[in-house]
Protein backbone atom coordinates (compact mmCIF):
# COMPACT_ATOMS: atom_id res chain seq x y z
CA UNK A 1 0.00 0.00 0.00
CA UNK A 2 2.39 2.54 1.01
CA UNK A 3 4.75 1.25 -1.74
CA UNK A 4 2.12 1.21 -4.21
CA UNK A 5 1.95 4.98 -2.69
CA UNK A 6 5.83 6.14 -2.59
CA UNK A 7 5.64 5.02 -6.15
CA UNK A 8 2.84 6.97 -7.24
CA UNK A 9 4.05 10.38 -5.50
CA UNK A 10 7.52 9.77 -7.28
CA UNK A 11 6.39 8.75 -10.72
CA UNK A 12 3.92 12.29 -10.66
CA UNK A 13 6.61 14.00 -9.64
CA UNK A 14 8.51 13.16 -12.50
CA UNK A 15 6.63 14.02 -14.78
CA UNK A 16 5.87 17.51 -12.98
CA UNK A 17 9.60 17.99 -12.97
CA UNK A 18 10.52 16.42 -16.40
CA UNK A 19 9.75 19.57 -18.08
CA UNK A 20 10.87 22.31 -15.67
CA UNK A 21 9.86 25.18 -17.22
CA UNK A 22 5.99 24.54 -15.96
CA UNK A 23 6.44 23.73 -12.40
CA UNK A 24 8.60 27.22 -12.24
CA UNK A 25 5.64 29.21 -13.67
CA UNK A 26 3.50 27.75 -11.11
CA UNK A 27 5.91 28.29 -8.20
CA UNK A 28 6.54 32.17 -9.67
CA UNK A 29 2.76 33.14 -9.90
CA UNK A 30 2.15 33.38 -6.25
CA UNK A 31 5.48 35.26 -6.07
CA UNK A 32 4.17 37.52 -8.70
CA UNK A 33 1.09 38.50 -6.88
CA UNK A 34 2.97 39.44 -3.44
CA UNK A 35 5.03 41.37 -5.62
CA UNK A 36 3.02 43.64 -7.51
CA UNK A 37 -0.06 42.65 -5.68
CA UNK A 38 0.72 43.98 -2.18
CA UNK A 39 1.92 47.35 -3.41
CA UNK A 40 -1.57 48.02 -4.74
CA UNK A 41 -3.52 47.04 -1.41
CA UNK A 42 -1.08 49.73 0.96
CA UNK A 43 -3.64 52.26 1.03
CA UNK A 44 -6.28 49.87 1.67
CA UNK A 45 -4.55 48.13 5.03
CA UNK A 46 -4.75 49.97 8.57
CA UNK A 47 -1.21 51.15 9.06
CA UNK A 48 -0.77 51.87 5.48
CA UNK A 49 2.91 50.64 4.98
CA UNK A 50 3.89 47.64 2.64
CA UNK A 51 4.58 45.22 5.80
CA UNK A 52 1.20 45.70 6.85
CA UNK A 53 -0.13 45.60 3.48
CA UNK A 54 2.13 42.17 3.25
CA UNK A 55 0.76 40.51 6.47
CA UNK A 56 -2.82 40.43 4.98
CA UNK A 57 -1.96 39.72 1.74
CA UNK A 58 1.11 36.81 2.33
CA UNK A 59 -1.56 34.18 4.30
CA UNK A 60 -4.43 35.09 1.70
CA UNK A 61 -1.84 34.17 -1.53
CA UNK A 62 -0.96 31.03 -0.05
CA UNK A 63 -4.37 29.96 0.75
CA UNK A 64 -5.21 31.44 -2.73
CA UNK A 65 -2.00 29.06 -4.20
CA UNK A 66 -3.28 26.09 -2.08
CA UNK A 67 -6.82 26.54 -3.35
CA UNK A 68 -6.23 27.13 -7.09
CA UNK A 69 -3.14 25.60 -7.30
CA UNK A 70 -4.78 21.85 -6.69
CA UNK A 71 -8.25 23.04 -7.90
CA UNK A 72 -6.16 22.70 -11.93
CA UNK A 73 -4.69 19.27 -11.21
CA UNK A 74 -7.47 17.38 -11.71
CA UNK A 75 -7.02 17.99 -16.00
CA UNK A 76 -4.10 15.69 -15.91
CA UNK A 77 -6.57 12.62 -14.87
CA UNK A 78 -8.82 13.61 -17.40
CA UNK A 79 -5.78 12.99 -20.04
CA UNK A 80 -5.13 9.53 -18.25
CA UNK A 81 -8.72 9.13 -18.66
CA UNK A 82 -8.47 9.49 -22.42
CA UNK A 83 -5.26 7.73 -23.15
CA UNK A 84 -6.66 5.00 -21.67
CA UNK A 85 -3.26 5.02 -19.29
CA UNK A 86 -5.86 5.14 -15.75
CA UNK A 87 -7.64 1.91 -16.98
CA UNK A 88 -3.99 0.71 -17.78
CA UNK A 89 -3.32 0.96 -14.00
CA UNK A 90 -6.69 0.38 -12.34
CA UNK A 91 -6.29 -3.29 -13.75
CA UNK A 92 -2.65 -3.55 -12.59
CA UNK A 93 -2.18 -4.75 -8.85
CA UNK A 94 -1.35 -1.49 -8.29
CA UNK A 95 -3.10 -0.35 -4.29
CA UNK A 96 -5.90 1.63 -5.97
CA UNK A 97 -6.30 4.77 -3.71
CA UNK A 98 -2.24 5.28 -4.78
CA UNK A 99 -3.51 6.06 -8.46
CA UNK A 100 -5.14 9.02 -7.16
CA UNK A 101 -3.45 9.55 -3.71
CA UNK A 102 0.06 9.78 -5.35
CA UNK A 103 -1.33 12.85 -7.45
CA UNK A 104 -2.75 14.82 -3.87
CA UNK A 105 0.47 13.55 -2.56
CA UNK A 106 2.50 15.29 -5.63
CA UNK A 107 0.16 18.51 -5.31
CA UNK A 108 1.04 19.01 -1.57
CA UNK A 109 4.77 18.35 -2.59
CA UNK A 110 4.24 21.58 -5.16
CA UNK A 111 2.74 23.42 -2.75
CA UNK A 112 5.23 23.06 -0.27
CA UNK A 113 7.36 24.33 -2.36
CA UNK A 114 6.03 27.62 -3.47
CA UNK A 115 4.95 27.79 0.20
CA UNK A 116 8.53 28.37 1.22
CA UNK A 117 8.85 30.63 -1.84
CA UNK A 118 6.23 32.93 -1.01
CA UNK A 119 7.70 33.24 2.59
CA UNK A 120 11.18 33.62 1.86
CA UNK A 121 10.19 36.90 -0.44
CA UNK A 122 7.35 38.06 2.10
CA UNK A 123 10.42 37.86 4.74
CA UNK A 124 13.00 39.85 2.36
CA UNK A 125 9.93 42.35 1.96
CA UNK A 126 10.10 42.54 5.64
CA UNK A 127 7.83 40.62 7.08
CA UNK A 128 8.11 38.85 9.89
CA UNK A 129 6.56 35.21 11.57
CA UNK A 130 7.01 32.98 14.77
CA UNK A 131 8.13 29.80 14.37
CA UNK A 132 4.81 28.09 15.79
CA UNK A 133 2.83 30.24 13.44
CA UNK A 134 4.75 29.34 11.04
CA UNK A 135 4.10 25.55 11.11
CA UNK A 136 0.53 26.13 11.99
CA UNK A 137 0.04 28.45 8.53
CA UNK A 138 1.86 25.30 6.37
CA UNK A 139 -0.04 23.28 8.10
CA UNK A 140 -3.23 24.96 7.28
CA UNK A 141 -2.03 25.47 3.83
CA UNK A 142 -1.52 21.78 3.60
CA UNK A 143 -4.75 20.69 4.20
CA UNK A 144 -6.28 23.38 2.27
CA UNK A 145 -4.41 22.03 -0.45
CA UNK A 146 -5.04 18.96 0.26
CA UNK A 147 -9.20 19.70 -0.02
CA UNK A 148 -8.86 21.59 -3.11
CA UNK A 149 -6.93 18.59 -4.66
CA UNK A 150 -9.33 15.63 -3.51
CA UNK A 151 -12.24 17.99 -5.06
CA UNK A 152 -10.42 18.39 -8.21
CA UNK A 153 -9.53 14.47 -9.21
CA UNK A 154 -13.07 13.42 -8.02
CA UNK A 155 -14.64 16.04 -10.30
CA UNK A 156 -12.47 15.08 -12.93
CA UNK A 157 -12.87 11.62 -12.49
CA UNK A 158 -17.00 12.61 -12.76
CA UNK A 159 -17.23 15.41 -15.44
CA UNK A 160 -14.52 13.46 -17.36
CA UNK A 161 -14.34 16.61 -19.99
CA UNK A 162 -12.03 19.23 -20.22
CA UNK A 163 -14.38 21.82 -21.41
CA UNK A 164 -16.80 20.93 -18.38
CA UNK A 165 -14.54 20.69 -15.75
CA UNK A 166 -13.25 24.58 -16.44
CA UNK A 167 -16.63 26.05 -16.67
CA UNK A 168 -17.72 24.15 -13.43
CA UNK A 169 -13.94 25.51 -11.67
CA UNK A 170 -14.74 29.20 -13.06
CA UNK A 171 -18.59 29.55 -12.15
CA UNK A 172 -17.13 28.45 -8.20
CA UNK A 173 -13.56 30.55 -7.90
CA UNK A 174 -14.84 33.94 -8.50
CA UNK A 175 -17.80 33.89 -5.40
CA UNK A 176 -14.97 31.61 -3.23
CA UNK A 177 -12.85 34.14 -3.88
CA UNK A 178 -13.89 37.32 -3.37
CA UNK A 179 -16.15 36.14 -0.37
CA UNK A 180 -12.69 34.67 1.24
CA UNK A 181 -11.54 38.56 1.30
CA UNK A 182 -8.47 36.90 -0.33
CA UNK A 183 -7.52 40.16 -2.21
CA UNK A 184 -9.82 43.02 -0.04
CA UNK A 185 -10.15 42.03 2.90
CA UNK A 186 -13.85 41.11 3.71
CA UNK A 187 -14.39 44.10 5.94
CA UNK A 188 -14.74 46.43 2.87
CA UNK A 189 -18.07 44.33 1.52
CA UNK A 190 -21.02 45.46 1.95
CA UNK A 191 -23.43 44.02 5.05
CA UNK A 192 -24.64 40.73 2.58
CA UNK A 193 -21.85 39.85 1.94
CA UNK A 194 -20.17 40.03 4.91
CA UNK A 195 -22.91 38.30 6.09
CA UNK A 196 -22.70 35.22 3.73
CA UNK A 197 -18.66 34.71 3.78
CA UNK A 198 -18.91 33.19 6.76
CA UNK A 199 -20.45 30.02 4.41
CA UNK A 200 -16.95 29.85 2.31
CA UNK A 201 -14.94 27.34 4.15
CA UNK A 202 -12.00 29.54 2.59
CA UNK A 203 -12.69 32.31 4.42
CA UNK A 204 -12.09 30.57 7.62
CA UNK A 205 -8.92 29.51 6.07
CA UNK A 206 -7.76 33.21 5.67
CA UNK A 207 -8.82 34.53 8.52
CA UNK A 208 -6.58 32.34 10.51
CA UNK A 209 -3.79 32.52 8.03
CA UNK A 210 -4.15 36.61 8.90
CA UNK A 211 -4.16 35.78 12.71
CA UNK A 212 -0.91 34.07 12.62
CA UNK A 213 0.57 36.05 10.60
CA UNK A 214 -0.42 38.96 13.18
CA UNK A 215 0.96 36.38 15.82
CA UNK A 216 -2.83 36.08 17.26
CA UNK A 217 -2.32 32.11 18.23
CA UNK A 218 -5.88 32.25 20.52
CA UNK A 219 -7.70 33.70 17.42
CA UNK A 220 -11.25 31.82 17.48
CA UNK A 221 -10.68 31.62 13.53
CA UNK A 222 -7.51 29.01 14.26
CA UNK A 223 -9.26 25.74 15.08
CA UNK A 224 -12.33 26.67 13.11
CA UNK A 225 -10.22 26.61 9.94
CA UNK A 226 -8.56 23.64 11.26
CA UNK A 227 -11.54 22.24 11.99
CA UNK A 228 -13.59 22.61 9.12
CA UNK A 229 -10.55 21.99 6.61
CA UNK A 230 -9.45 18.51 8.29
CA UNK A 231 -13.01 17.18 7.65
CA UNK A 232 -13.32 18.60 4.29
CA UNK A 233 -9.80 17.28 3.12
CA UNK A 234 -10.72 14.20 4.41
CA UNK A 235 -14.31 14.39 3.01
CA UNK A 236 -12.86 15.04 -1.06
CA UNK A 237 -10.24 12.85 -0.57
CA UNK A 238 -12.40 9.50 0.06
CA UNK A 239 -14.33 11.26 -2.68
CA UNK A 240 -11.99 11.16 -5.10
CA UNK A 241 -10.53 7.59 -4.33
CA UNK A 242 -14.12 6.56 -4.30
CA UNK A 243 -14.71 7.93 -7.87
CA UNK A 244 -11.89 5.71 -9.53
CA UNK A 245 -14.60 3.65 -9.31
CA UNK A 246 -16.32 4.92 -11.88
CA UNK A 247 -13.55 3.81 -14.31
CA UNK A 248 -13.11 0.89 -12.67
CA UNK A 249 -15.72 -1.65 -10.44
CA UNK B 1 -7.57 -23.75 -19.17
CA UNK B 2 -7.03 -20.08 -19.11
CA UNK B 3 -9.79 -18.78 -19.07
CA UNK B 4 -13.14 -20.40 -18.28
CA UNK B 5 -16.30 -18.10 -18.31
CA UNK B 6 -19.72 -19.02 -17.94
CA UNK B 7 -23.00 -17.24 -18.55
CA UNK B 8 -21.39 -13.57 -18.56
CA UNK B 9 -24.17 -10.65 -18.71
CA UNK B 10 -23.92 -7.24 -18.30
CA UNK B 11 -26.67 -4.46 -19.02
CA UNK B 12 -25.84 -0.78 -19.46
CA UNK B 13 -28.17 2.05 -18.41
CA UNK B 14 -27.88 5.46 -19.73
CA UNK B 15 -29.49 8.39 -18.79
CA UNK B 16 -30.18 11.42 -20.75
CA UNK B 17 -33.23 14.05 -20.90
CA UNK B 18 -35.38 10.88 -22.32
CA UNK B 19 -34.95 8.88 -19.63
CA UNK B 20 -33.15 6.06 -18.91
CA UNK B 21 -32.30 3.14 -21.40
CA UNK B 22 -30.73 -0.14 -21.13
CA UNK B 23 -28.34 -1.88 -22.78
CA UNK B 24 -28.01 -5.37 -22.66
CA UNK B 25 -24.59 -5.04 -23.75
CA UNK B 26 -23.28 -8.79 -23.26
CA UNK B 27 -26.29 -11.60 -22.93
CA UNK B 28 -24.45 -14.61 -21.56
CA UNK B 29 -20.96 -15.29 -22.99
CA UNK B 30 -19.39 -18.84 -22.43
CA UNK B 31 -15.71 -18.44 -23.40
CA UNK B 32 -13.15 -21.70 -22.83
CA UNK B 33 -9.19 -20.44 -23.77
CA UNK B 34 -6.46 -22.91 -23.76
CA UNK B 35 -3.27 -22.15 -22.34
CA UNK B 36 -1.06 -20.84 -25.04
CA UNK B 37 -3.16 -20.54 -27.53
CA UNK B 38 -4.44 -17.01 -29.65
CA UNK B 39 -8.18 -17.17 -28.80
CA UNK B 40 -10.06 -14.50 -30.83
CA UNK B 41 -13.51 -12.27 -30.46
CA UNK B 42 -14.91 -11.49 -33.95
CA UNK B 43 -17.47 -8.97 -34.50
CA UNK B 44 -18.93 -5.75 -35.82
CA UNK B 45 -18.89 -2.55 -33.77
CA UNK B 46 -21.43 -2.72 -30.53
CA UNK B 47 -21.19 -6.66 -30.64
CA UNK B 48 -20.38 -6.54 -26.63
CA UNK B 49 -16.50 -7.53 -27.37
CA UNK B 50 -14.89 -5.13 -25.41
CA UNK B 51 -17.32 -5.10 -22.23
CA UNK B 52 -16.26 -8.76 -22.72
CA UNK B 53 -12.62 -8.10 -21.99
CA UNK B 54 -13.59 -5.44 -19.53
CA UNK B 55 -15.62 -7.92 -17.66
CA UNK B 56 -13.11 -10.53 -17.84
CA UNK B 57 -9.95 -7.95 -16.87
CA UNK B 58 -11.58 -7.02 -13.59
CA UNK B 59 -12.75 -3.38 -14.62
CA UNK B 60 -16.33 -3.74 -14.55
CA UNK B 61 -17.83 -6.35 -12.59
CA UNK B 62 -21.12 -8.78 -14.45
CA UNK B 63 -24.43 -8.41 -13.41
CA UNK B 64 -24.07 -12.34 -13.59
CA UNK B 65 -21.97 -15.21 -14.98
CA UNK B 66 -18.60 -16.85 -13.81
CA UNK B 67 -15.04 -16.57 -14.80
CA UNK B 68 -11.79 -18.35 -14.00
CA UNK B 69 -8.86 -16.55 -15.04
CA UNK B 70 -5.57 -18.10 -14.54
CA UNK B 71 -6.46 -20.33 -11.77
CA UNK B 72 -8.53 -17.11 -9.70
CA UNK B 73 -11.87 -16.46 -9.65
CA UNK B 74 -13.06 -13.67 -11.41
CA UNK B 75 -15.77 -12.50 -8.30
CA UNK B 76 -13.91 -13.65 -5.09
CA UNK B 77 -10.09 -12.67 -6.27
CA UNK B 78 -9.72 -9.70 -8.91
CA UNK B 79 -6.94 -8.61 -7.29
CA UNK B 80 -5.25 -12.58 -8.20
CA UNK B 81 -6.45 -12.23 -11.37
CA UNK B 82 -5.17 -8.64 -11.56
CA UNK B 83 -1.44 -10.47 -11.31
CA UNK B 84 -1.47 -12.48 -14.15
CA UNK B 85 -2.96 -10.40 -16.39
CA UNK B 86 -1.84 -7.93 -19.09
CA UNK B 87 -3.87 -6.04 -20.67
CA UNK B 88 -3.53 -3.21 -23.47
CA UNK B 89 -7.07 -1.16 -24.35
CA UNK B 90 -8.36 0.00 -27.54
CA UNK B 91 -6.79 3.34 -26.22
CA UNK B 92 -3.52 1.53 -25.72
CA UNK B 93 -2.55 3.77 -22.41
CA UNK B 94 0.79 5.26 -23.01
CA UNK B 95 0.82 8.36 -21.96
CA UNK B 96 1.57 11.74 -23.46
CA UNK B 97 4.68 13.64 -21.52
CA UNK B 98 6.29 10.82 -19.98
CA UNK B 99 8.90 8.66 -21.81
CA UNK B 100 8.45 5.05 -23.28
CA UNK B 101 10.85 3.92 -20.60
CA UNK B 102 10.03 5.72 -18.04
CA UNK B 103 6.33 4.32 -18.10
CA UNK B 104 7.47 0.62 -18.53
CA UNK B 105 9.52 1.21 -15.92
CA UNK B 106 6.59 2.04 -13.79
CA UNK B 107 4.51 -0.63 -14.73
CA UNK B 108 6.97 -3.15 -14.05
CA UNK B 109 7.68 -1.95 -10.29
CA UNK B 110 3.93 -1.92 -9.54
CA UNK B 111 4.07 -5.78 -11.00
CA UNK B 112 6.64 -5.86 -7.98
CA UNK B 113 9.37 -7.23 -11.43
CA UNK B 114 12.79 -8.34 -9.73
CA UNK B 115 14.79 -6.25 -11.95
CA UNK B 116 12.50 -3.63 -13.55
CA UNK B 117 15.19 -1.84 -15.30
CA UNK B 118 16.58 -4.94 -17.07
CA UNK B 119 12.95 -5.98 -18.06
CA UNK B 120 11.99 -2.66 -19.40
CA UNK B 121 15.13 -2.84 -21.18
CA UNK B 122 14.33 -6.59 -22.45
CA UNK B 123 11.19 -5.67 -23.46
CA UNK B 124 12.09 -2.45 -25.57
CA UNK B 125 14.39 -4.47 -27.41
CA UNK B 126 12.10 -6.79 -28.53
CA UNK B 127 9.27 -4.42 -30.05
CA UNK B 128 12.37 -2.43 -31.61
CA UNK B 129 12.32 0.51 -29.34
CA UNK B 130 15.12 1.17 -27.79
CA UNK B 131 15.74 4.36 -30.19
CA UNK B 132 12.85 6.19 -29.44
CA UNK B 133 12.79 4.86 -25.51
CA UNK B 134 13.30 8.43 -24.34
CA UNK B 135 10.83 10.47 -26.24
CA UNK B 136 7.65 11.61 -24.69
CA UNK B 137 4.87 9.27 -25.54
CA UNK B 138 2.88 11.77 -27.90
CA UNK B 139 5.99 12.34 -30.25
CA UNK B 140 5.34 8.22 -30.88
CA UNK B 141 3.97 7.48 -34.50
CA UNK B 142 0.92 5.30 -34.30
CA UNK B 143 2.23 1.88 -34.66
CA UNK B 144 5.05 2.69 -32.24
CA UNK B 145 2.70 3.68 -30.04
CA UNK B 146 0.90 0.66 -30.41
CA UNK B 147 4.37 -1.61 -29.75
CA UNK B 148 4.75 0.73 -26.13
CA UNK B 149 1.41 -0.50 -25.63
CA UNK B 150 1.87 -3.69 -26.22
CA UNK B 151 5.31 -3.66 -24.08
CA UNK B 152 3.60 -1.95 -21.15
CA UNK B 153 1.43 -5.25 -21.15
CA UNK B 154 3.96 -7.66 -21.20
CA UNK B 155 6.98 -6.08 -19.11
CA UNK B 156 5.51 -8.34 -16.08
CA UNK B 157 5.82 -11.63 -18.36
CA UNK B 158 2.11 -12.49 -17.76
CA UNK B 159 0.68 -15.63 -18.93
CA UNK B 160 -2.14 -14.10 -20.43
CA UNK B 161 -2.66 -10.62 -22.89
CA UNK B 162 -5.61 -9.02 -23.26
CA UNK B 163 -5.79 -7.36 -26.51
CA UNK B 164 -8.51 -4.66 -27.12
CA UNK B 165 -8.68 -4.50 -31.14
CA UNK B 166 -4.76 -4.42 -31.28
CA UNK B 167 -4.70 -3.15 -35.22
CA UNK B 168 -7.51 -0.78 -35.15
CA UNK B 169 -6.07 2.96 -36.88
CA UNK B 170 -3.09 1.68 -37.96
CA UNK B 171 -1.93 1.49 -41.48
CA UNK B 172 -1.62 -2.65 -43.37
CA UNK B 173 2.25 -2.66 -43.02
CA UNK B 174 1.90 -1.82 -39.42
CA UNK B 175 -1.14 -4.79 -39.36
CA UNK B 176 1.52 -7.74 -40.72
CA UNK B 177 4.26 -5.70 -38.39
CA UNK B 178 1.95 -6.32 -35.58
CA UNK B 179 0.47 -9.93 -36.25
CA UNK B 180 3.73 -11.22 -36.47
CA UNK B 181 4.61 -10.05 -32.87
CA UNK B 182 1.30 -11.25 -31.50
CA UNK B 183 2.17 -15.13 -32.99
CA UNK B 184 5.94 -14.71 -31.70
CA UNK B 185 3.89 -14.33 -27.67
CA UNK B 186 2.19 -17.40 -28.60
CA UNK B 187 5.95 -19.22 -29.28
CA UNK B 188 6.76 -17.68 -25.78
CA UNK B 189 3.65 -19.66 -24.32
CA UNK B 190 2.24 -16.22 -23.64
CA UNK B 191 -2.14 -16.80 -23.93
CA UNK B 192 -3.32 -14.42 -25.69
CA UNK B 193 -7.44 -13.14 -25.89
CA UNK B 194 -7.73 -10.80 -28.88
CA UNK B 195 -10.92 -8.64 -30.15
CA UNK B 196 -11.01 -7.67 -33.72
CA UNK B 197 -13.73 -6.39 -36.02
CA UNK B 198 -11.44 -7.24 -38.77
CA UNK B 199 -12.27 -10.42 -40.70
CA UNK B 200 -8.29 -11.49 -41.90
CA UNK B 201 -6.81 -10.43 -38.64
CA UNK B 202 -9.57 -13.19 -37.12
CA UNK B 203 -8.33 -15.58 -39.98
CA UNK B 204 -4.45 -14.87 -39.80
CA UNK B 205 -3.68 -14.88 -36.22
CA UNK B 206 -6.49 -17.16 -33.96
CA UNK B 207 -5.75 -20.84 -33.32
CA UNK B 208 -9.79 -20.40 -32.44
CA UNK B 209 -12.00 -17.74 -32.37
CA UNK B 210 -15.94 -17.14 -31.12
CA UNK B 211 -18.08 -14.75 -33.19
CA UNK B 212 -20.20 -12.37 -31.17
CA UNK B 213 -22.90 -10.34 -32.47
CA UNK B 214 -25.56 -8.54 -30.14
CA UNK B 215 -23.88 -9.67 -27.35
CA UNK B 216 -23.80 -13.43 -28.27
CA UNK B 217 -21.87 -15.71 -29.39
CA UNK B 218 -23.47 -17.03 -32.71
CA UNK B 219 -20.57 -19.28 -33.71
CA UNK B 220 -17.14 -20.98 -32.11
CA UNK B 221 -14.05 -23.01 -33.82
CA UNK B 222 -10.77 -22.74 -35.47
CA UNK B 223 -11.11 -20.51 -38.37
CA UNK B 224 -10.75 -23.35 -41.00
CA UNK B 225 -13.78 -25.30 -39.26
CA UNK B 226 -15.96 -22.43 -38.80
CA UNK B 227 -15.84 -21.88 -42.68
CA UNK B 228 -15.48 -25.44 -43.31
CA UNK B 229 -19.23 -25.70 -41.22
CA UNK B 230 -20.61 -22.96 -42.97
CA UNK B 231 -20.02 -23.04 -46.70
CA UNK B 232 -16.42 -25.35 -47.20
CA UNK B 233 -14.25 -24.37 -50.15
CA UNK B 234 -15.66 -24.07 -53.45
CA UNK B 235 -13.86 -25.62 -56.71
CA UNK B 236 -14.74 -24.31 -60.09
CA UNK B 237 -14.15 -26.27 -62.84
CA UNK B 238 -14.71 -25.91 -66.36
CA UNK B 239 -15.36 -29.04 -68.16
CA UNK B 240 -16.92 -30.43 -71.85
CA UNK B 241 -19.43 -32.41 -70.12
CA UNK B 242 -20.82 -31.04 -66.67
CA UNK B 243 -23.22 -33.08 -66.03
CA UNK B 244 -21.59 -36.40 -66.50
CA UNK B 245 -19.06 -34.81 -64.48
CA UNK B 246 -21.32 -33.55 -61.48
CA UNK B 247 -22.18 -37.59 -61.41
CA UNK B 248 -18.64 -38.42 -61.15
CA UNK B 249 -18.00 -36.12 -58.21
CA UNK B 250 -21.03 -36.12 -56.34
CA UNK B 251 -19.64 -38.90 -53.63
CA UNK B 252 -16.90 -36.01 -52.66
CA UNK B 253 -19.03 -33.52 -52.80
CA UNK B 254 -21.08 -31.83 -49.82
CA UNK B 255 -22.80 -30.43 -52.80
CA UNK B 256 -22.63 -30.09 -56.98
CA UNK B 257 -23.98 -27.33 -58.81
CA UNK B 258 -24.00 -26.38 -62.48
CA UNK B 259 -23.49 -23.08 -63.43
CA UNK B 260 -24.04 -23.11 -67.19
CA UNK B 261 -20.77 -24.04 -68.33
CA UNK B 262 -19.26 -24.17 -64.76
CA UNK B 263 -19.55 -26.76 -62.40
CA UNK B 264 -19.22 -25.65 -58.77
CA UNK B 265 -18.34 -28.39 -56.12
CA UNK B 266 -18.87 -27.63 -52.33
CA UNK B 267 -16.50 -29.40 -50.68
CA UNK B 268 -15.35 -29.68 -47.02
CA UNK B 269 -11.73 -28.88 -47.26
CA UNK B 270 -10.79 -27.72 -50.59
CA UNK B 271 -6.89 -28.29 -50.51
CA UNK B 272 -7.46 -32.01 -49.40
CA UNK B 273 -10.68 -32.88 -52.05
CA UNK B 274 -8.54 -32.21 -55.13
CA UNK B 275 -6.41 -34.53 -55.64
CA UNK B 276 -8.72 -37.11 -55.57
CA UNK B 277 -10.99 -34.95 -57.27
CA UNK B 278 -8.38 -35.05 -59.96
CA UNK B 279 -7.96 -38.31 -59.49
CA UNK B 280 -12.03 -39.31 -60.26
CA UNK B 281 -12.19 -36.44 -63.50
CA UNK B 282 -9.20 -38.46 -64.84
CA UNK B 283 -10.34 -42.17 -64.17
CA UNK B 284 -13.95 -41.13 -66.23
CA UNK B 285 -11.85 -39.38 -68.75
CA UNK B 286 -13.50 -35.95 -68.62
CA UNK B 287 -11.19 -33.57 -69.75
CA UNK B 288 -10.92 -30.37 -67.85
CA UNK B 289 -9.98 -26.96 -69.10
CA UNK B 290 -10.01 -25.28 -65.83
CA UNK B 291 -9.74 -25.40 -62.01
CA UNK B 292 -10.14 -22.21 -59.35
CA UNK B 293 -10.54 -23.37 -55.64
CA UNK B 294 -12.11 -20.25 -53.76
CA UNK B 295 -11.98 -20.19 -49.43
CA UNK B 296 -15.16 -19.21 -47.82
CA UNK B 297 -14.28 -16.60 -45.54
CA UNK B 298 -15.14 -15.80 -42.07
CA UNK B 299 -17.49 -13.23 -43.38
CA UNK B 300 -19.50 -16.02 -44.99
CA UNK B 301 -19.79 -17.21 -41.81
CA UNK B 302 -21.03 -14.21 -40.21
CA UNK B 303 -23.39 -14.02 -43.15
CA UNK B 304 -24.70 -17.53 -42.53
CA UNK B 305 -25.71 -17.18 -38.54
CA UNK B 306 -26.54 -13.19 -38.23
CA UNK B 307 -27.98 -12.79 -42.40
CA UNK B 308 -25.81 -9.72 -42.11
CA UNK B 309 -22.42 -9.31 -43.80
CA UNK B 310 -19.91 -8.18 -41.73
CA UNK B 311 -18.49 -6.15 -44.15
CA UNK B 312 -22.38 -3.86 -44.10
CA UNK B 313 -21.82 -3.41 -40.24
CA UNK B 314 -19.65 -0.71 -40.63
CA UNK B 315 -16.48 -2.67 -39.64
CA UNK B 316 -14.59 -2.83 -42.94
CA UNK B 317 -12.14 -5.92 -43.17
Amino acid sequence: MIRHLVLFTGYELKKSFSNPVWPLFGILQPVLYLLMFAPLLKDLTPGGSTVDALRMFTPASMMMIAVFGSLFSGFGLIAELRNGSLERYAVSPAWRPAIVLGRVAKDMVVLVCQAILVLVVAVAMGVRIGGVELVLVLALMAATGLFASGLSQGLALTVRDENGMSQTLNLFMLPIMLLAGLFIPISFAPGWMRAIAPVNPLYHAVEAGRALFAGRLGDPSIPIAFALFIVLAVLTTIWSMRSLRRIAG
Amino acid sequence: MIIEARELRKTFTTRSRKGSQTVEAVRGIDLDVEKGEIFGVLGPNGAGKTTTIRMLATLITPDSGTAVIAGHDLRAEPGAVRRKLGYVSQAGGVEDTTSARAQIMMAARIHDVADPRQATADVLERFDLTEMADRPGRTLSGGQKRRVAIALGLVHAPPLLFLDEPTTGLDPQNHANLWDRIRQLREAGTSVLLSTHYLDEADVLCDRLVIVDHGRIVAEGTPGELKREVSGDVVTLRLDEPERAAEALRPLAREVRVDEDALRVYVDDGEHTLPALLRLLEEHGIALRSIALDRSTLDDVFLAKTGRSLRDTGAAA
